[in-house]
């Protein structure tokens, strides 16, 4: 067990105490304020769940607690003192730990090494004088691994983790340095899990409830997700930020879904309402007749047909990325063929794909569909359009201007980089970018990931109206709902290969039946 | 857990799939090389007088290596090399016994010209990290700098000559059949593959190459670890400065002449990425043999002198496509 030098919660003082207090902090950029004048309390032993739309201001108030981020006026209390962080760095050693969505691991360092890394400020005893003792690395790593109930060898290269282990590695090493800091300066830690669970499968999950429901023996935790079901389960309070103001806060005793997402948008979530699915037509756009790439997936056989969306559904590693990366060309493929309107292709790239009239929103927005640099309108005019060779000014403005209107992309500011932007929006943007020119066939890998309610019902709009103009739709949904939701058809696999199909209409699958076919 | 422990195994095959590549290939090639030349030149390629003279033409390249290699490790590039060399060399030369007679200080002149080479690439590393410029022009600076103060010390004078037999002797005479340089270049070496795998330093470098915004948010010191790993190639260059301007038995601004070529030649082909994060000294050891292995060996098969910096050229485009060849996939970004 590591030691984090707290002793056993005496109950009656801690209650006096909390750990964090923000006395009306507010935080303005130019014009626009992202947290007005909130005020909150967060006590020792307190699981906090914290949502609120995309733009709500929940991520200016992290970088608030965090030290990326000074509040403009109002108090900030840790541990019963008034703090004011330098930097990052200083929220860290004062026992405030994060993990973020993106990852923040060297891959190039061994699990081991990466947890013990940033603890060698926070007294560790891996690294003496400046010089690696390599055996307590090992057993430190071990210890901190143990403790999240995780079975990941502390030698293995980061490189070689899947992602969902990685974030194992990840939270595993933030709360290990809150404990540690918490520890050297004698309070408690507050650890902030932003969105943890959005890449773990189900039994990561299940170990990281566990884990912190042992963080709050010691101290607190802010949970940070848009997954409502998960908050609520989770948490002990809830507290909803809206337009940067702090809504509701209140214990999760008697709270349901619906009143949180009221809360959330500040209007009813509109009743599910299946569209008729489109009758087959008689030939497939696109289809893939025993494709397989060793390793990856194997005899898949697949039709995607005009105006009907086919949702692929697996557990991690079940190939479902891979799949669509070789449909659009990015890696290729190595057994059977595919087959665009009757006739085989050959020598499959994106750039055919896309002549082809293939659209991929790719799951790494920041990484391979999103260039955060480049204006919003640029981004979106990225794949050519009918005009190959030159788009004037004019045009790409008026483009985009429709767009963005179209797909009410906020805030209406084309020629503002793309980075400005919030998640979902850089997401519209994206989305518009293929959706700008027809698609007929639309490979959607994870196209919710990351993105609040209001946001992700907002691009399903989309993705089913881009459906009723014709276009054929794969879908790698975040969650069996969303598959099941959006899917005309549903195709699960299994470690490579196709399990079961399911058609929506006729056999109206619960998610259930999809999980009995993923594991 | 339990749905990952498919991909566990596959984990572990994996690992030690590039574990194995980790260095190994590179041997294997040495090893051919040494096979080759023994084959086509049984009388003069494999004899310890030949094996002398490879690991001593070596011993320069091994120094500059470990130094460079450590700033490779961080994504970063010292091209000041050649300069370096040239005023550490020549400070050296004119604090020891020389014909010019300037001045005498004994064993005292190799750590002055240590120094004059750490604070070369001190300065280096501080200029980039305080004005935020890019490495390698900074380092290209410094070189003509480096270069500018050899000349200023030579100045209009006969050249100095090193006066003291038995020193200029030292790096060619030989302790159980390897030359002095050579065994000098590997203390140097062992001392790399200790701060390497030892020091936070040296795990420190590895971390920032493999993500530097990360290391700072990680609490890494990262431009001081940065100016210090600046510094310390630097004092490598001045060593091999010492070293070079012993073995021509006088100072001179050009000690280093063609060295920085075989230093970066010799990190890629050891497999260190110019990106950094991985490979390290000991790779580029083995870097600097192949190369100097290659050399010797053509030499003796009696290729003309002339084309052997094309053959050289030629052997580095080959390993940097042959060490990216595994990570050519179709949407990776290169530049």
């Amino acid at each position: 067990m590591i030691q984090t030098g707290i002793v056993a919660p005496d109950a009656s003082r801690v209650k006096a105490a909390p750990i964090l207090r923000l006395d009306a902090i507010s935080k303005t950029f130019g014009t626009v304020a992202a947290v007005k004048s909130l005020s909150l309390s967060i006590s020792r032993h307190e699981v906090v769940g914290l949502i609120g739309e995309n733009g709500a201001g929940k991520s200016t108030l992290l970088k608030m607690l965090t030290g990326v981020h000074l509040p403009d006026q109002g108090r900030m209390e840790l541990n019963g003192r008034a703090v004011a962080f330098r930097g990052p760095l200083d929220a860290t050693a004062q026992g405030v730990g994060i993990v973020h969505q993106e990852q923040s691991l060297f891959t190039n360092l061994s699990v081991a090494e990466n947890i013990v890394m940033g603890a060698v400020r926070a007294g560790s005893q891996a690294v003496r004088g400046g010089i690696y003792r390599w055996s307590t690395v090992r057993r430190e790593a071990s210890e901190v691994l143990a403790r999240i109930g995780s079975d990941i060898p502390p030698d293995t290269p980061v490189s070689d983790l899947s992602f969902a282990e990685r974030q194992m590695v990840e939270i595993a090493r933030t709360i290990h340095l809150a404990c540690q800091s918490a520890a050297a300066q004698g309070g408690a830690p507050l650890v902030i899990l932003d969105e943890p669970t959005s890449v773990l499968e189900k039994a990561e999950t299940e170990v990281l409830e566990a884990e912190i429901a042992r963080l709050r023996e010691i101290g607190s935790v802010i949970f940070v997700s848009h997954r409502l079901e998960e908050v609520l389960r989770i948490c002990d309070r809830i507290v909803v930020m809206r337009h940067g103001e702090l809504v509701a806060d209140r214990p999760v005793a008697g709270v349901t879904e619906a009143d949180l997402y009221r809360l959330m948008i500040g209007k009813d979530r509109h009743a599910r309402i299946r569209d008729v699915a489109p009758a087959v037509t008689s030939r497939p756009v696109l289809s893939a007749s025993g494709l397989g790439r060793p390793g990856h997936f194997r005899d898949v056989d697949l039709d995607l047909h005009a105006g009907r969306i086919t949702a692929v559904v697996g557990t991690f590693g079940a190939g479902r990325e891979a799949l669509v990366r070789s449909l659009f060309g990015v890696e290729g493929h190595d057994r059977g063929r595919m087959i665009l309107d009757g006739k085989p292709v050959t020598d499959w790239t994106p750039r055919k794909a896309i002549a082809a009239g293939l659209a991929y929103l790719p799951a790494e927005r920041g990484v391979e569909s999103a260039v955060g640099g480049l204006s919003a309108a640029r981004n979106l005019t990225l794949v050519p359009h009918e005009a190959p060779w030159w788009l004037s000014p004019a045009r790409r403005k008026a483009l985009a201007g429709a767009w963005f209107e179209r797909l009410d992309i906020r805030p209406r500011l084309p020629e503002l980089p793309l980075e400005r932007f919030s998640g979902g929006n850089q997401q519209k943007v994206v989305l518009a970018k293929w959706l700008a020119r027809n698609p007929r066939v639309l490979l959607l890998d994870h196209p919710l990931r990351g993105l609040d309610p209001g946001a992700g019902a907002a691009v399903n709009a989309c993705i089913r109206a881009a459906c009723a103009e014709g276009a054929a739709v794969l879908l790698l949904a975040d969650t069996l709902e969303e598959a099941l939701d959006l899917g005309h058809e549903i195709v699960v696999m299994r470690d490579g290969g196709i399990s079961a199909r399911f058609d929506t209409a006729t056999d109206d699958p619960t998610t259930l039946d999809l999980l009995e076919k993923m594991v | 857990m339990t749905t990952l422990t498919g991909t566990g195994g596959a984990t572990t095959k994996r690992g030690a799939a590039t574990k194995w590549r980790g260095g190994l290939a590179e041997v294997v090639i040495l090893l051919g090389l040494v096979a080759v030349f023994s084959i086509l030149n049984p009388t003069h390629f494999p004899t310890l007088t030949n094996l002398a003279t490879i690991l001593n033409t070596a011993s320069i390249p091994v120094i500059l290596g470990v130094g460079a290699s450590a700033v490779v490790l961080t994504g970063r590039i010292d091209l000041s090399v050649e300069g370096v060399m040239g005023a550490a060399g020549m400070t050296f030369v004119l604090l020891s016994a020389n014909s010019r007679e300037t001045a005498d200080i004994g064993w005292l002149a190799w750590p002055a010209a240590l120094a004059v080479g750490a604070a070369l690439g001190a300065l280096t590393g501080a200029i980039h990290v305080l004005a935020k410029v890019p490495s390698f022009i900074v380092s290209l600076g410094i070189w003509y700098v480096g270069l500018g103060i050899a000349a200023v010390l030579f100045g209009y004078e006969m050249i100095p000559f090193l006066t003291n037999e038995s020193a200029v002797a030292w790096p060619t005479a030989t302790l159980a059949g390897i030359p002095n340089s050579f065994l000098l270049a590997l203390c140097v070496a062992a001392l790399g593959v200790l701060i390497e795998r030892m020091t936070r330093l040296g795990r420190a470098a590895y971390a920032i190459g493999n993500n530097e915004a990360v290391a700072r948010m990680t609490g890494i010191p990262v431009s001081t670890f940065v100016v210090i790993l600046f510094a310390f190639a630097g004092a490598c260059s001045g060593l091999a400065g010492v070293v070079g301007s012993l073995a021509l038995g006088a100072g001179a601004a050009n000690v280093g002449v063609g060295m920085l070529f075989l230093t970066l030649a010799a990190i890629v082909i050891g497999g260190t990425p110019l990106g950094g994060g991985r490979g390290g000294t000991l790779r580029t050891v083995t870097g600097v043999l192949i190369l100097s292995t290659l050399y010797n060996g053509l030499i003796l098969a009696g290729v003309d002198p002339s084309i052997q910096s094309g053959v050289s050229g030629l052997v580095l485009v080959a390993a940097v496509v042959a060490a990216g060849w595994s990570q050519r996939e179709r949407l990776r970004v290169f530049k």
